[in-house]
């Protein structure tokens, strides 16, 4: 048999030539970024940081319509899809696709990732500075919290989801968490990453304005402080921006310069759009002349063009635009020049950036609150300086909190007209006191639905649940740990 | 067991031989006839074997079957051959002459074979045929080969009791569905099939992207039919575990013909088929589609503006291109013919044999403009080395041209037939009525946009989407016998491949004008796949001499790596319609191409044992490990366990006359199925696809979750089974009864919540699907003399599926809307996939007052101030006479969602078929049927042509619609009524019985008597006509109840969307061999 086993011999060597070690099975794909082969250097992380902008400014369309369509401020034209004028007329339906939150989640998960994979790469890349790498974790901080700051406006209650979802085995049936515990989350994420974010350490002015800074995250904790009643907060976020040199309101000639060409010394944080980099907007495409989407409410003309007919530098042929006499659209977004003229073009037709904060608001934040903390001589002097920029006389107002509260929403909807506030605003008007002023909100809503719609809409709305949206339905099926906003639950 | 221990000998034998001579010489002569007609064997080989079993000398049979052989040593064994026999042995003692009866190796042609004694070749497991334990039946294709189809699947439809097969369209070049025993994972349910011993490359499920929606050209189209000499069907997973990671849908062994010892012979097959359409569903003409469309006006508007179109207005400047009466269905139907050439040279020598075979298939479609033709050869050669050393090469290319026809805006060209106008004409007239010469495409028609209501015959005869698709597979085996029981065979194949695709839609195909997007679309796509598999075996037998204990076995090594590419390119506005380039100057619309290569390894032992012949037991193990997997999950064990009693060998059994060789058996297994893309467990990032944000930065964002869960599919069954030979062999009978369950069932694209930032999972492994069932086939060989034989077949099965556990976190409304056209979707645990939802359909209200809300009762309920409530749709319409009536099942008043029920269901309870052949002298007749049964099909045609609240053209039926106040008839359809909110919803009113049967095959053949082919120098002469899918017996009210099954999708339902349903087809055959 010695024959046989030479034989037996070869054939196992046979087998050992075909088993080559395990290395054989691990076939990595020929195309695309694979975690293995990723989170290894520092412009790995800034490009996730990127990303996660990039998602974010996906959504300007979203902030828009979140922002003004439940609100006073806009009207539908005949291309507003069905859904948006379901939601704008109070027929709220789970299945309405704009209650999707997918969107806002998915930058949550690119920034979660940076939160927990930036560390660790700080121990590979031995040029990742402590410096550079808090500065990474400030930006996705801020952009975190601020996704959670509007779902929490828009929906109350929220899944917090504050790990990536890095495989299967992560949980991502998670129920919802009080609207109230999140923003506890983001106000102390924030408030603990704020020293460690730049003040205007980027490379390009456009970055100062693009990316998170201490004064980007100081005017997000001052808009959740003021959505919180916490007035003395506020007022301190703010006198943190104001004591930074470098913003300052914008003078009246140069009021249009804050949208176009954007970037403005009044700028805090505007999302960046340059057609020349193939990254456009989408409010140009919504407000357009030609794309009968939403235009100016009838409430918004007799704001600008009729009961303040002086109002020059904000009104016509500035916020708005009027081609006839039932024909206005917005011109924020679309023209070059406060001239009511030239419509933006070319590249620079969706460049058009997306302001998220900006001086004159969180100022007029700070009013607010110091209205509130019954401070109105202090507040009256904020509201005139930003009048007084405007071009139009101070105002005098009665001492009392809900005449200052009157006064500043009419002048947050002249000033931030169509940015994406009214709505957001008027609820802060609601809650307030306890929902004191429901009746006021409720009032203003009606507004703007048809009259058939008016009565059983304001009926409805005295539910203040109602005033935030359910969640969309398909995300109702796929995670069975959800509950529905009792108030579409029946 | 002597027979066993011979087959041994014989397989050794054949594959020795030897130089070796001895010293004494004698003759034999003798005459080789037929055990059963006793006829002369013409051409059977006789050799003379020494003791070593190495060939020494041979002769060939004359035509009376004689022979005479000179032996180099009278005490030597003398071995008869013929293909299509039993070889015999026989001790000849001396010279001397001889009658030699041969049996036939078969028990009847295209018969199932259920106790041949032989060894699979190339087999992974080492074991006879006869004492196989598990789930397999063997289909022999002889007497397919005469019969009018084109592909192996056609072949078995019905036959083989388990096998679910659908033809998916009747379109030349289009595959066939195949599901063994009930849908079993959430894949597409394709079987592996396995070509003389060697898997066919699967496609991963991310290869091919341009074409996601054609249906593939199956691996089974790939191979001439007449190539095949029987086609094997693997059920339990007992058997399946061979295949380990790739069994889990089922596994078809196909078995090619070899060469064998011999003179060489030629065989020429032509086959001419016509192909008819069956008739289609009457359609409106123009005339009535006007006065339909002016009713529907009506009804919704009261007074309307009547559009021009349909106004009957001579001076509107296209009135001659609306008042046609076009029979749409009929301009693109046509009647085609199919030609199928077939040749082939077998024959051998001693050291060599070979079988070579060329096919040409022209198949014609009855849709215009499709067509497919297939080019087919096959090289099988066996070389003799030396005695211990056989060498095989395996050689087979196909070339495969489909021409087909674009789908637009999701309709094909016969879906649009259907439903367009037939007011419009075909060709464009100008103001005078005087032809122009071009297709009548205005950018705007009545009925809408014309690219989506496009001239179905312009698409067809302009447009193209041409598909060639080449393969090529050779593969070399080289057996070693390394001691008298111990084989060693190492093979290593190789399979190439791709397809090419081109299509092109000119701009006066569809009405588009020349600023159009869309005008003048070229796409062209190239996938090629390449694949390399090695099976290293020891197989050994039996190493002791006892005929009481036998083993054998094999241990196995598999390594399979496979690579793929592919490209594909978009562009439109050709700057003409003679560019049909998409890379010339068009404007690109995209461009996208991807790789990928994935490897598997695997270990296979298997071990046989038998006791006696009486008891048998047999084991397989297979452990699997498959790049797709982490390494945590990478290695999979997939195992078989079944043991058999041939209880007809008892002695207490022998008593019993009728009884022949009988066998219970019972297998157990587990065999499995891994996800299609093989780099599905990475988690990837991508750049954004637009754009940066500021300066340039690259941006970098999540795409897929890494998938650490990612598992095996396992697929485990239990079978019992028996097996019974009665009255002298004339009646076998097998009954089967089994139960299926999948676990950790893979799904693809697997939705998690929004919450989680993507919305998901590439594949998820969860959830139970079970399907349990049994099968009978049954053969009775009724009448079997020598001129005149007659036997009857039969087979059934059942099946139950269900879904018996759904994951936890799973998302069992697919969709809840409940409009006009359709079915909201669900799956329930405990109900089978493919079951539908919607609505009960009760009729059509007679006059508006009875379309009020009631009670359990049937009262009317009355509001506070005594008003009968009307019945409402939602709360947005109201019921009015004429309307459609659905049942309110909750007595709300109102028609919604939780008004839905159960409806119905996709799966079929009975499948099967039957048939029956007889011989008469040289006249061959056969038929076979094929049913299903018990199943439910939602008319998807009649939706669409039935509803009356479009501008579609619609069927006949709707002559009988609801016209006035009060009208009252029986199957009266509801009122015309543009755009009605709910007349037309998912409901009971389109799902229909699909049941049918369907006389599938029917030929009658003849063969010329031998003495006469003599004459002619031919060696065997027939013709034959054979008819397909002559008559069909259904109840089913569309063209045809043939619907595919589709659980890639635990939503699917099953649902008729006017595919073009399978030809009529009636072929003359004619084979004459050389």
């Amino acid at each position: 048999m010695k024959k046989g086993n030479r034989k037996i011999f070869a054939f196992i060597l046979v087998i050992l030539i075909q088993v080559s070690c395990s290395d054989w099975m691990e076939q990595l794909p020929p195309q695309g970024l694979i975690r293995e082969e990723f989170w290894k250097t520092k412009e790995d992380v800034e490009a996730v940081v990127m990303g996660a902008y990039i998602s974010f400014a996906d959504m300007d369309d979203l902030l828009f319509k979140f922002g003004e369509i439940r609100a006073d401020m806009v009207k539908g034209d005949i291309n507003q899809p069905d859904d948006e004028q379901k939601i704008m007329e109070g027929n709220i339906y789970p299945d309405n696709t704009l209650c999707a939150w997918n969107m806002f989640y998915k930058v949550i998960n690119d920034c979660n990732d940076v939160i927990k994979f930036a560390p660790k790469v700080q121990g590979i890349d031995n040029t990742f500075s402590d410096y550079l790498l808090y500065g990474f974790l400030s930006e996705a901080y801020f952009l975190r919290s601020l996704c959670y700051f509007y779902l929490v406006r828009v929906y109350k209650d929220v899944p917090l989801v504050l790990e990536p979802t890095e495989t299967d085995a992560s949980n991502v049936y998670l129920p919802k968490t009080n609207g109230d515990e999140v923003l506890v989350q983001i106000r102390q994420d924030l408030e603990n990453i704020r020293n460690y974010a730049t003040i205007d350490g980027y490379p390009t002015f456009a970055e100062t304005r693009g990316r998170a800074t201490k004064a980007s995250i100081d005017a997000l904790l001052a808009d959740i402080a003021l959505w919180t009643f916490d007035y003395e907060a506020c007022i301190s976020h703010v006198q943190n921006i104001e004591a930074s040199i470098k913003y300052k309101l914008m003078p009246s000639a140069e009021w249009f310069e804050i949208y176009y060409p954007g970037n403005s010394f009044e700028g805090i944080f505007e999302i960046q759009y340059d057609n020349n980099l193939n990254h456009n907007n989408k409010t140009a495409g919504l407000t357009a002349q030609y794309s009968y989407n939403y235009d100016p409410s009838d409430h918004a003309l007799e704001l600008f063009a009729k009961k303040y007919a002086r109002e020059m530098v904000r009104g016509e042929d500035a916020s708005i635009k009027k081609y006839s006499e039932s024909d206005f659209i917005i011109w924020k977004y679309v023209g070059m020049a406060p001239d009511g003229e030239t419509e933006r073009f070319g590249s620079v037709a969706n460049s058009c950036n997306w302001i998220v904060y900006r001086y004159a608001d969180v100022l007029l934040m700070k009013a607010e609150a110091l209205s509130q903390l019954g401070r109105f001589s202090d507040a009256l002097a904020i509201i005139n300086e930003i009048r007084n920029r405007a071009d139009v006389p101070p105002l005098n107002i009665a001492d009392s909190k809900t005449a200052y509260e009157d006064a500043i929403m009419d002048e947050r909807a002249l000033e931030l007209a169509f940015e994406g506030k009214r709505w957001f605003d008027l609820l802060r008007m609601g809650r307030r006191n306890n929902y004191s002023r429901k009746s006021k909100l409720i009032e203003i809503i009606i507004r703007n639905v048809p009259s058939t719609q008016k009565r059983i809409l304001a009926t409805k709305l005295t539910n203040p649940m109602g005033w935030y949206l359910p969640v969309y339905e398909l995300e109702m099926e796929r995670n069975k740990n959800l509950v529905q906003n009792p108030f579409y639950n029946f | 067991m002597k027979k066993i221990k011979n087959t041994v000998i014989l397989v050794l034998g054949l594959f020795s031989f030897s130089l070796a001579f001895s010293q004494q010489k004698a003759v034999i002569r003798g005459r080789v006839i037929d055990k059963a007609d006793r006829m002369a064997v013409i051409g059977a080989t006789v050799i003379e074997y020494d003791q070593d079993n190495r060939v020494l000398n041979g002769t060939v049979c004359d035509v009376n079957g004689d022979f005479v052989l000179q032996m180099k040593d009278p005490n030597h064994e003398v071995k008869v051959v013929m293909i299509g026999y039993r070889t015999k042995v026989i001790p000849t003692g001396g010279a001397g002459t001889m009658t030699i009866e041969l049996e036939s190796s078969n028990i009847e042609l295209g018969e199932v074979v259920v106790t041949a004694r032989k060894k699979e070749e190339n087999s992974l497991i080492n074991i006879e045929d006869r004492d196989i334990a598990s789930s397999r039946v063997k289909i022999d294709m002889v007497e397919m080969r005469d019969v009018g189809v084109v592909s192996a699947s056609d072949a078995l439809q019905g036959r083989v009791s388990g096998l679910d097969i659908i033809d998916a369209s009747g379109d030349p070049g289009s595959g066939s569905q195949l599901v063994i025993r009930g849908l079993s994972s959430m894949g597409n349910n394709k079987p592996l099939i396995v070509i003389d011993g060697i898997p066919q490359y699967m496609t991963p499920s991310d290869f091919d992207l341009s074409s996601a929606d054609q249906e593939d050209i199956s691996n089974l189209i790939n191979i001439a039919l007449q190539d095949i000499k029987s086609i094997e069907v693997l059920k339990d997973a007992a058997s399946t575990a061979i295949y380990g990671s790739k069994g889990a849908d089922g596994v078809l062994l196909i078995e090619t013909y070899k060469g064998r010892l011999g003179k060489v012979q030629f065989d020429y097959q032509y086959k001419k088929t016509l192909n008819f359409q069956p008739r289609a569903i009457p359609m409106l003409n123009g005339d009535e589609y006007i006065m339909l469309q002016l009713e529907e006006w009506h009804n919704k508007e009261g007074i309307f503006e009547i559009p021009p179109e349909i106004a009957y207005d001579r001076d509107y400047f296209n009135f001659h291109n609306y008042s046609a009466n076009t029979d749409w269905i009929g301009a693109i139907t046509q009647n085609a013919v199919t030609n199928d050439h077939y040749f082939n040279i077998s024959g051998g020598g001693e050291k060599t044999r070979y079988f070579t075979s060329f096919s040409y298939v022209d198949e014609g479609g009855t849709t215009i403009s499709t067509n497919a033709k297939r080019f087919s050869t096959r090289v099988n050669l066996d070389y003799f080395l030396s005695k211990k050393i056989l060498f095989s090469v395996l050689f087979s290319y196909t070339n495969n041209k489909v021409d087909g026809n674009l789908s637009l805006e999701k309709r094909n060209i016969r879906e649009m037939a259907y439903v367009k106008a037939p007011n419009m004409s075909i060709w464009e007239r100008d103001v005078h009525g005087n032809p122009t010469g071009e297709y009548f495409t205005p950018i705007n028609s009545y009925q809408g946009s014309g690219s989506v209501f496009f001239n179905p015959v312009a698409v067809a005869r302009l447009g193209k989407d041409d598909r060639v698709e080449n393969s090529l597979q050779n593969s070399f085996t080289l057996s070693y016998n390394l001691l008298n029981w111990v084989k060693l065979r190492e093979t290593v194949s190789f399979q190439f491949g791709g397809d090419k695709r081109n299509n092109y839609l000119p701009y006066n195909a569809i009405g588009a004008d020349w600023l159009s997007w869309t005008i003048n679309k070229a796409e062209e796509g190239n996938n090629m796949y390449s694949s390399v598999n090695t099976e290293t075996q020891l197989a050994f037998d039996s190493p002791f001499d006892s005929s009481n204990h036998v083993l054998s076995g094999a241990l196995t090594w598999i390594t399979d790596q496979s690579n793929y590419e592919w490209m594909n390119i978009q562009g439109n506005k050709t700057p003409s319609t003679g560019i049909q380039d998409p890379a010339i100057n068009p404007q690109i619309n995209w461009i996208g191409d991807g790789s990928g290569s994935s490897r598997g390894l695997g270990i296979l032992l298997n071990l046989n044992y038998k006791y006696k012949d009486r008891y048998m037991i047999q084991t397989i193990l297979r452990s699997d490990a498959h790049s797709s997997f982490g390494s945590n999950h990478r290695w999979g064990l997939f195992k078989g366990l079944s043991g058999a009693w041939r209880f007809s060998q008892e002695s207490f059994m022998k008593s019993i006359p009728f009884l022949g060789e009988s066998l219970l058996r019972m297998s157990w297994g587990v065999s499995g199925r891994q996800p299609t893309d093989p780099y599905a467990r990475f988690a990837t990032y991508e750049s954004t696809n637009l754009g940066s944000y500021i300066r340039n930065y690259p941006s970098i964002v999540n795409r897929f979750v890494q998938l650490d869960n990612l598992k095996w599919e396992s697929i485990e069954t239990v079978d019992v089974g028996l097996e019974m030979l009665l009255f002298n062999d004339r009646l076998s009978f097998e009954g089967v009864i089994y139960n299926k369950t999948t676990t950790n069932l893979l799904f693809q694209n697997y939705y998690i919540p929004g919450s989680s930032g993507f919305d998901s999972l590439k594949f998820f492994n969860g959830g139970e699907l079970g399907n349990r069932g049994w099968e009978i086939m049954m053969e009775y060989r009724l009448i079997q003399k020598k001129d005149f034989r007659l036997s009857v077949n039969a087979n059934i099965s059942h099946n139950i599926n269900s879904f018996k556990q759904l994951p936890a976190n799973f998302n069992r409304e697919q969709s809840t809307s409940i409009n006009n056209g359709e079915y909201p979707k669900r799956v329930i645990q405990g109900q089978p996939i493919g079951s539908f939802f919607g609505f009960r359909y009760e009729g059509v209200y007679s006059t508006d007052e009875d379309a009020l809300a009631r009670d359990a009762a049937g009262n009317i309920l009355y509001d506070n101030e005594g008003i009968p409530i009307p019945m409402m749709f939602q709360s947005t319409y109201t019921f009015k006479g004429g309307d459609a009536k659905y049942a309110d099942i909750n007595h709300d008043g109102k028609i919604d969602l939780n008004d839905v029920v159960y409806i119905g269901d996709s799966n079929p309870d009975f499948i099967g078929g039957f048939g029956a052949s007889l011989k008469y002298k040289s006249i061959e007749f056969s038929c076979g049927f094929h049913y299903r049964l018990g199943f439910d099909i939602i008319n998807g045609v009649a939706m669409e042509t039935e509803g009356m609240d479009s501008r579609n053209n619609q069927s006949k039926a709707v002559l009988r619609r609801w016209r006035v106040q009060g009208q009252d008839e029986k199957d009266m359809l509801p009122r015309a009524y543009l755009n009605h909110p709910a007349n037309n919803l998912g409901s009971d009113r389109y799902v229909e019985k699909g049941d049918f049967m369907r006389l599938l095959n029917v030929m009658i053949g003849y063969k010329l008597k031998p003495e006469i082919c003599e004459k002619l120098k031919l060696r065997t002469l027939g013709i034959s006509f054979s008819a397909r899918k002559l008559m069909t017996f259904t109840n089913y009210g569309g063209q045809d109840p043939e619907i595919g099954q589709d659980a890639s999708d635990p939503f699917w339902i099953g649902v008729d969307n006017a595919k073009t349903p399978p030809p009529r087809m009636f072929t003359f055959t004619m084979s004459a061999g050389f």
